[in-house]
């Protein structure tokens, strides 16, 4: 071999040659000998104690943890503890935000428009529309997302999130998901958006998208509201006042654990249909447990988690709140364009055992769960003509008082069957728009985005429509 | 408001024309998908394979054989080798045809892309082995040689596809390696598979159901013209020798070391139990295979069961100082030497 | 601490000591801009070793950093000043290994190979010292630029272990600084042998892995020969004909496009749009 003559050519074809006599497998040998010598001299710089410890604290707390007895009465106690802590926790500065954003600020603002001259329009759509759908955005969901995320983040940065993947993998197995679902799934009844976030965990790709893809099925912060006050006002109004609370909290459970069936049922086709041929790798490393540091956790998960998903719901809050605004006020011979779609919706959402202004809200509330009820409302108004209630077109409210809210909703011709297929499509229906675009962040993939959309929407289609003609069926032979 | 009853009817009705027609493989949909892709071109490409492997079994090629392997009529073959003869890929003399230099060079293309097409998706993807075959049988007919080339590159060239067989290179080379039949294999001779032939389906299935793979050592205990009965794997198999035919052996210079035939699956060590890890069967393949030595379990590897999950399955394991999970699934395919505590 | 005077770095074509090494073309096509900074530092190390948080403790950022293997998904970058010159230092993504298997382990693989930072700084955990290692010696096989930051030696207390960093230093044949990120302990130190090997005051001679498997050392050999024919000063020869015989198709590229010999010479428009693609990950 002349080495003046050696060119690139030559060493890639000496290179092929070679390949079809060393073989493929050289490589597991040549990682052998890596580890091989890693291993040598780690032996050689690492002196272990004499004698085992007697007590290995790590060990003991993982034997208690994931123990048969143990492992699943603690998991449960935790998780309640920080919902618990969540919804008890968020209550008073959620009222607070409320009052102050919502009763205070929003008529003050409006007043100085009309004070610089701002023409009506411009006033009802900046503060009526934009204004009001982002505070109300913010005082719903900032206070239980600020405590979540945190509490959250603690127990996973002392270790013990992925004992929880651990103990549970065996469910998740059975539906081809990965035990790291369980954590992206309790991330998602905070938020959906978080949720699908956390499934970075995950890092065997066909799990991976399965977890994004039904995250959407756990019954998210902006949504447990909507289920809360429809079942206090319908289904607790069935049994007398002292069972009332009960049931109607029964009921909320019952949905969020159906959307929890749902996501196994929905894991489970998707990893034998679509998905088959996605890589799927399990993996699930263990820590050691490491003591949290709580003031850093606190700083870093509101910045990291909590600020940047509000950030993202507010950008898509405000341009929600100009279409809401507008859509009931533009109007064309006096009909709103908002009437014009509740009244070609109608005989669909009235098929499904819903109505056209669920329909319409659910549409023009795709940027935030947290504004359906007010849209709703609003648009009752809006087609009933009711008076006396409400803050005029395009104004979402609330109402104190329940029995003012059951009444406009009977007027607006609400049903039990409305109410429980309300429920029933307030779980499975499109993510909201920030969810769908950390979802397309996430796996830069339109098709997968697409699917994670249209899958629920379809899902709570065919579920309603199964539920209203059944129901119908039943009722008509009583 | 319609009638509930007729709703829910007609709803049915609307699933059942869907699933009819969308059904995975055998919906309509999908069957006419599939005869949109069975154009001239494919049967083309599939008949100078079939002539192609021909040859190298030093078989002849037939009309009857092609229209058998083709599934066409005797007078569809006989304008299909006019064809190929027009445009210079097969010379046709009386009865006998064979292939042109530029036939075998395009007929090495197209087992180029199927084998590249098998390896990809036994690398890359997660579609079971029963399924290779058929989906290369497909997509060797529609990958351009660019998009071959970079399907080479981005699997790092590899020299063999999933069942042993060896890769053309873009230049058509290819080397065949000698394998001796695993039906006629000696007893007590130590030797490792380098092939299993994927056709016909029904045989592979029961090869793939035995759990053999391209890399595994076989030693056979027994070898009669009823069965042929061998260790490997960690496990006794037996089989037809007709079976056992398909199997592709190469001889093992030296004794494999022991460990090669006896050991035992990580899911035998109960929690505080420990062993040495042998080997990783080849059924861990992909990025499956890379994960877990990327966790540093390798042969020599002290491996102790640390604890079991509440359903015993995932159990965690103690790795070179870490604790991982695995399922049983996968510790099935580890082998190990169980080892006294101290030692 | 002595406190050294820099040569400011210039650009004369003279081979000098002292001169940063960092290909800054290469830095550019991989999303690095190098602005006023003076060196380059790279930060590698297996998921969940703490390695965000040395990322933090250098460069005073707050990126979240979880108890979970893999948690840093896409790439950070910040910057620091030490002994009158500043620092770009980029966190890789986490990594078992640099085989390029996933797009992590080429991203990391590929930084550390064409952007040839000043300094590899491999974060390990002190306490799964044998698994750690592994990267270290792969990373080795690369460049000889490699600080050792043995990090979490708090858990090594904890777990009532000892581990002697200065043995360990002998036989890999680089600095190994222990440190405990966390609570900030052993940072100024790190700090120096950066700026060590940086400023090339300290030169590494790191510790190579021989295999012995008599088939590959002959193949091996045969293409070490050939690549040192081509490319006389090349400091991974040995690695590049492994990564070639493992058919890596791009290693093979830049040995055709002379990436791997001159770097400052090599024709880099072609790659320039596939390594923009990664740079931005």
């Amino acid at each position: 071999m002349t080495t003046q003559t050696t060119t690139p050519e030559d060493i890639l074809q000496t290179a092929q040659a070679l390949r079809w006599e060393v073989g493929s497998d050289f490589h597991e040998h040549l990682m052998e000998s890596m580890y091989t010598e890693a291993a040598r001299i780690a032996d050689r710089a690492i002196t272990r104690p004499e004698k085992k410890p007697r007590f290995d604290l790590d060990r003991t707390i993982d034997r208690l943890v994931t123990s048969r007895a143990f492992g699943f009465p603690l998991m449960l106690a935790l998780l309640t503890l920080v919902f618990w802590l969540t919804i008890a926790g968020a209550n008073v500065p959620s009222r607070w935000l409320s009052w102050l954003l919502l009763d205070t600020l929003q008529p003050i603002l409006k007043g100085f428009g009309v004070t610089i001259g701002l023409p009506w329009w411009i006033n009802g759509l900046l503060f009526d529309g934009m204004y009001l759908a982002t505070a109300w955005v913010i005082s719903v969901m900032l206070p239980p997302m600020a405590i979540f995320f945190p509490l959250f983040t603690l127990l996973e940065d002392y270790g013990y999130l992925p004992r929880v993947a651990f103990n549970l993998d065996n469910m998740f197995q059975k539906v081809g998901a990965h035990g790291k679902q369980a954590l992206s799934m309790t991330m998602g009844f905070g938020c959906n958006a978080a949720g699908v976030v956390a499934t970075r965990v995950i890092d065997s790709p066909r799990e991976r998208l399965i977890a994004i893809i039904t995250n959407n099925f756990a019954l998210c912060n902006g949504r447990w509201p909507t289920q809360i006050l429809i079942a206090t006002l319908f289904i607790g109004g069935l049994v007398p006042a002292h069972l009332a609370g009960l049931l109607s909290a029964m009921s909320v459970v019952a949905i969020a654990v159906l959307g929890v069936l749902f996501s196994f049922l929905v894991s489970w086709g998707l990893s034998r249909t679509v998905l088959r041929g996605e890589v799927s790798t399990f993996s699930l490393e263990l820590p050691p447990y490491r003591p949290p540091r709580i003031w850093q956790t606190i700083y870093t998960s509101v910045i990291d988690r909590t600020l940047i998903v509000l950030w993202r719901a507010i950008i898509f809050a405000l341009p929600a709140g100009a279409i809401i605004w507008l859509s009931a006020n533009i109007t064309f011979g006096g009909i709103s364009i908002a009437e014009y779609l509740i009244n070609f919706l109608n005989p669909a959402g009235l098929l499904l055992g819903l109505n056209g202004v669920i329909l319409v809200a659910y549409i023009v509330a795709i940027p935030a769960n947290e504004i359906v009820i007010p849209t709703v409302l609003m648009l009752t108004v809006l087609v009933t003509g009711a008076s006396g209630v409400g803050a005029g077109a395009g104004v979402m409210f609330e109402l104190q008082s329940n029995a003012e809210m059951t009444a406009l909703f009977q007027a607006g011709g609400w049903t039990l069957l409305t109410a429980v297929n309300l429920m029933l499509f307030s779980l499975l229906h499109n993510p909201c728009s920030t969810t769908i675009y950390t979802i397309y962040k996430e796996t830069r993939s339109l098709k997968w985005t697409l699917i994670s959309t249209l899958l629920p929407v379809f899902m709570g289609l065919a579920v309603t429509f199964f539920v209203a003609q059944v129901w119908r069926l039943i009722a008509g032979v009583l | 408001m319609p009638n509930p009853l007729i709703s829910l009817l007609v709803a049915f009705a609307i699933t059942l024309l869907a699933v009819w027609f969308f059904r995975p493989e055998r919906g309509l949909f999908w069957r006419w998908q599939r005869s949109r892709r069975m154009t001239e071109r494919v049967f083309e490409e599939d008949a100078l394979k079939h002539i192609h492997q021909c040859e190298i079994h030093d078989r002849r090629p037939t009309v009857k054989s092609l229209a058998g392997s083709l599934n066409l009529s005797l007078d569809e073959i006989a304008s299909l080798l006019e064809k190929l003869e027009a445009r210079q890929l097969v010379a046709v003399d009386g009865a006998n045809f064979h292939l042109t230099a530029s036939g075998r060079a395009y007929a090495l293309q197209i087992i180029r892309a199927h084998r590249l097409w098998e390896r990809y998706l036994a690398d890359a993807t997660g579609f079971g082995e029963a399924e290779w075959h058929g989906q290369a049988d497909l997509y060797e007919h529609e990958l351009s040689p660019a998009e071959i080339s970079r399907l080479a590159a981005q699997l790092g060239n590899p020299t063999h596809d999933p069942h042993g067989d060896p890769i053309p290179t873009a230049r058509g080379e290819i080397v065949y390696r000698e394998r001796i039949p695993l039906s006629s294999l000696e007893a007590n001779k130590p030797a490792r598979i380098v092939h299993i032939e994927d056709e016909p389906e029904a045989v592979y299935a029961q090869l793939v159901a035995e759990g053999l793979h391209v890399g595994m050592t076989v030693r056979v205990t027994e070898s009669s013209s009823q069965r042929i009965r061998f260790w490997s794997g960690g496990d006794e198999h037996t089989l037809a020798p007709l079976i056992a035919a398909n199997v592709g052996l190469e001889l093992l210079p030296e004794e494999p070391r022991e460990q090669d035939q006896l050991g035992e699956r990580l899911t035998s060590l109960a929690p505080g139990e420990q062993g040495r890890v042998i080997g990783l069967t080849p059924r861990l393949r992909g990025a499956e295979r890379r994960r877990l030595m990327d966790l540093g379990i390798l042969p020599g590897t002290l491996i102790q069961n640390t604890m079991n999950s509440p359903s015993g399955n995932p159990a965690a394991y103690s790795v070179r100082g870490a604790l991982i999970a695995l399922r049983s699934a996968q510790a099935d395919q580890i082998r190990i030497l169980r080892e006294n505590d101290e030692s | 601490m002595t406190e050294q005077t820099l040569p400011k770095p210039t650009s004369t074509a003279a081979p000098c000591e002292t001169c940063p090494v960092h290909n800054a073309a290469h830095l550019l096509k991989l999303g690095v801009d190098m602005g006023d900074a003076d060196f380059v530092v790279a930060l590698a190390g297996n998921p969940n070793t703490g390695k965000s948080t040395v990322f933090n403790a250098l460069t005073g950022l707050r990126q979240h950093t979880g108890n979970w293997p893999g948690k840093t998904v896409t790439r950070a970058e910040g910057g620091f000043e030490y002994g009158n010159s500043r620092y770009k230092i980029v966190d890789l993504p986490g990594t078992y290994s640099l085989l390029a298997t996933s797009l992590d382990e080429e991203i990391a693989r590929d930084f550390i190979l064409f952007g040839q930072p000043d300094v590899s700084v491999v974060v390990v955990d002190a306490t799964r010292l044998e698994r750690n290692l592994n990267l270290v010696l792969q990373v080795m096989e690369i460049t000889n630029r490699v600080v050792v930051c043995l990090n979490l030696m708090d858990e090594v207390r904890r777990h009532k272990l000892t581990v002697d960093d200065r043995r360990l230093a002998r036989d890999l044949g680089v600095p190994v600084v222990p440190t405990a990120a966390r609570y900030g302990d052993g940072m100024d130190l790190l700090l120096q042998a950066i700026h060590d090997v940086a400023s090339g005051a300290t030169m590494g001679k790191p510790y190579r892995v021989r295999y012995e498997s008599p088939a590959l050392k002959h193949a091996v050999e045969q293409l070490v020969t050939q690549i040192e024919a081509l490319y006389p000063n090349l400091p991974n020869a040995r690695w590049v004909a492994l990564r070639l015989l493992d058919g890596d198709e791009k290693i093979a590229e830049a040995l055709q496009k002379g990436e791997l010999g001159d770097l400052s010479h090599g024709d880099l428009a072609q790659r320039a749009a596939q390594m923009q693609v990664i740079g931005n990950q």
